[in-house]
């Protein structure tokens, strides 16, 4: 196992030096003019940073919530937490707000992820207990709620603002920079220090509330540390860049075939794995139609996909 | 599929053959579709017989007070219907073709103005002026259309080929592409529009290219948020501070005339032309 997670490590760190070279232009690390120096550290570099802090934050919080949830369809989007962000992103776009500056749209996504993950976790709260059905429930229904007001806003919007709203919950990295990064790294970090750390309650948690409860874990009180964990990582990844589907998903479910369920493996590799997918799917997305550039969350399904269905052909576990 | 070719066909055929020929008599009570349909009409000096527009439909201050049926890509049938218009003004760009079919299948008359570029716009606003029974002030609109666009072409001669980038909207980074209108008036006013290349008319743009590229002139359309523009693009701006253009500071906020293919448009070609007649 320990081999296993150097190896991501591994690829993680090379997919990350491929994403600084490659692009519309291929930059030769030592011999570099001007632009090529700006490009490659102000503009690839944070970018790509982005990419798979997003990614990390995904993938664990996709791990974590399988696991809290007891069910394989749960991603970090269910909650509905990405559909409040969404909602007041668009909101800020569409209204032309710039009450935060540059960070308007980010902060603005933020707290419409944090509302909602607060409405979800009040929602789950009852009779002294953190139930996981009544989470669902709640994340769910909050979502529709969310996606109807978002369709209401664009159908009354120009078609030149419902563009740019799209653009935005589609998912975009192109204006990552250095500056956003110290925010998107202390939650994706906090987020999954903590999960991790709490991953072997995750394991009992998984095996049912009396099992955790013979154990010592107090089912209701991990479950909520657990998910202010995926809260947060999640907010901060609609946050840096928007929607971006597939990971949450499916790495955690790939990563159980590599490397099995183990939550204290789980949690940190999903993470990686995460990162590492979106930082390659950027990296294509930019790349791969120049100088137009692609939603990066379009090549993670579309190369993800395919290849989890191949897994899943092969290999005859899926559970969580 | 061969069925939805042969009806495609069909189709083209039916409106070039029908549509300027339906020009028998001149429609007393006309429904705009688009913006640029309004604006149009209005500089035709037909304000009397709209009867319906969309909420879009903001210039001139008067078109404001027209009754609304609706928006661009979903008007509402409806209230079209209700209006009892003579005839019914529509574009391929931006209202579905399909409501055009029921429109017909419900006998309301149509016209839809096929230019969707600088250069077809003249001789487009002349079949429109046969259709609604103007012919003359089409005509006269037309020409000199035609008078202030030739001029522009004249004096680009005297002006040294620039790099023009046309920032559409900034976060994030999107270009008026090759088509769009944008597109023809950089080239109009003798400037070479490094987003050209790109693929869709207005393509999400790669920063890193924009810094290759190293525009000399960038303009960013002030659109509809007309207040908060230069806020929202700060950011960007930031990011290609090494360009030449934003370097020298040949950064230029500019009025959305480029947006509609209309009665405005040359004031925005204009607008353009003056900008970049200032870097000679």
């Amino acid at each position: 196992m320990k081999i296993r997670m150097i190896i991501i490590i591994l690829i993680l760190m090379l997919i990350f030096g491929i994403s600084l070279i490659l692009g519309p232009r291929i930059i030769n690390p030592f011999f570099m003019d001007e632009i090529s120096k700006e490009i490659l550290f102000s503009i690839r570099a944070p970018r790509s940073i982005v990419a798979i802090l997003m990614g990390m934050a995904l993938g664990a919080s996709g791990a974590v919530l399988q696991g809290i949830l007891r069910n394989p369809l749960a991603d970090p989007y269910i909650l509905g937490i990405s559909s409040g962000a969404s909602l007041l992103a668009a909101l800020g776009i569409i209204g032309g707000m710039t009450i935060f500056g540059t960070f308007t749209v980010p902060v603005l996504a933020f707290i419409g992820a944090v509302a909602t993950g607060s409405i979800v976790g009040m929602m789950g709260w009852r009779k002294g207990g953190f139930w996981p059905e009544r989470l669902l429930l709640a994340g769910v229904g909050l979502s529709f709620l969310f996606s109807a007001l978002l369709m209401l806003m664009m159908s009354i919007s120009t078609d030149e603002g419902m563009r740019k709203a799209m653009l935005w919950i589609f998912g975009d990295l192109s204006m990552s920079e250095w500056s956003r990064i110290p925010y998107g790294l202390i939650f994706v970090a906090a987020g999954v220090v903590i999960s991790a750390s709490r991953a072997k309650a995750l394991n009992a948690l998984i095996l049912g509330d009396e099992f955790a409860h013979s154990l010592g874990f107090s089912p209701h009180r991990e479950r909520f540390i657990l998910f202010i964990s995926v809260g947060l990582m999640t907010a901060a990844s609609v946050s840096l860049g928007g929607m971006i589907g597939f990971i949450g998903l499916l790495i955690p479910h790939m990563i159980r075939f590599f490397i099995g369920s183990d939550s204290r493996v789980l949690i940190p590799a999903s993470a990686l794995g995460g990162g590492a997918l979106l930082c390659i799917a950027d990296l294509i997305s930019r790349s791969i139609l120049p100088p137009m550039e692609l939603p990066a969350g379009v090549i993670t399904a579309i190369i993800g996909s395919p290849y989890f269905l191949y897994l899943l052909r092969r290999k005859n576990v899926l559970s969580i | 599929m061969k069925k939805l070719i042969i009806l495609f066909l069909l189709f083209t055929i039916h409106y070039s053959l029908f549509t300027p020929a339906q020009a028998a008599e001149a429609p007393k009570r006309i429904i705009s579709l688009a913006p640029s349909m309004t604006e149009i009409l209005f500089a035709l000096g037909l304000e009397d017989r709209i009867v319906g527009v969309t909420s879009f439909c903001d210039f001139p201050e008067e078109a404001k007070k027209k009754q609304k049926i609706g928006g661009m890509s979903n008007p509402s049938l409806e209230a079209v219907v209700s209006l009892k218009p003579d005839i019914v003004t529509m574009t391929t760009d931006g209202n579905p073709k399909e409501f055009e079919e029921r429109l017909r299948s419900l006998k309301i008359k149509t016209y839809v103005f096929r230019a969707r570029q600088i250069p077809e716009l003249a001789q487009g606003i002349r079949e429109m002026g046969l259709a609604l029974g103007i012919k003359e002030k089409a005509d006269a609109l037309a020409k000199d259309m035609e008078t202030s666009i030739d001029k522009l072409k004249q004096r680009r001669s005297s002006i040294k080929k620039k790099k023009v980038l046309f920032i559409v909207w900034p976060d994030p980074l999107i270009v008026a592409g090759p088509g769009s209108i944008t597109d023809n008036a950089i080239t109009i006013a003798g400037g070479e529009n490094i987003a050209a290349e790109s693929k869709s008319s207005y393509p999400k743009y790669s920063i890193e290219e924009v810094i290759h590229q190293a525009p000399d002139i960038i303009f960013i359309g002030r659109g509809m948020s007309q207040e908060n523009i230069r806020e929202v693009s700060k950011g960007i701006l930031k990011r290609l501070k090494s360009v030449p253009a934003v370097k020298n500071k040949k950064v230029f906020y500019v009025s959305d005339y480029l947006y509609r293919l209309g009665p405005r448009t040359v004031k925005g070609v204009e607008e353009l032309a003056g900008y970049m007649e200032q870097q000679r």
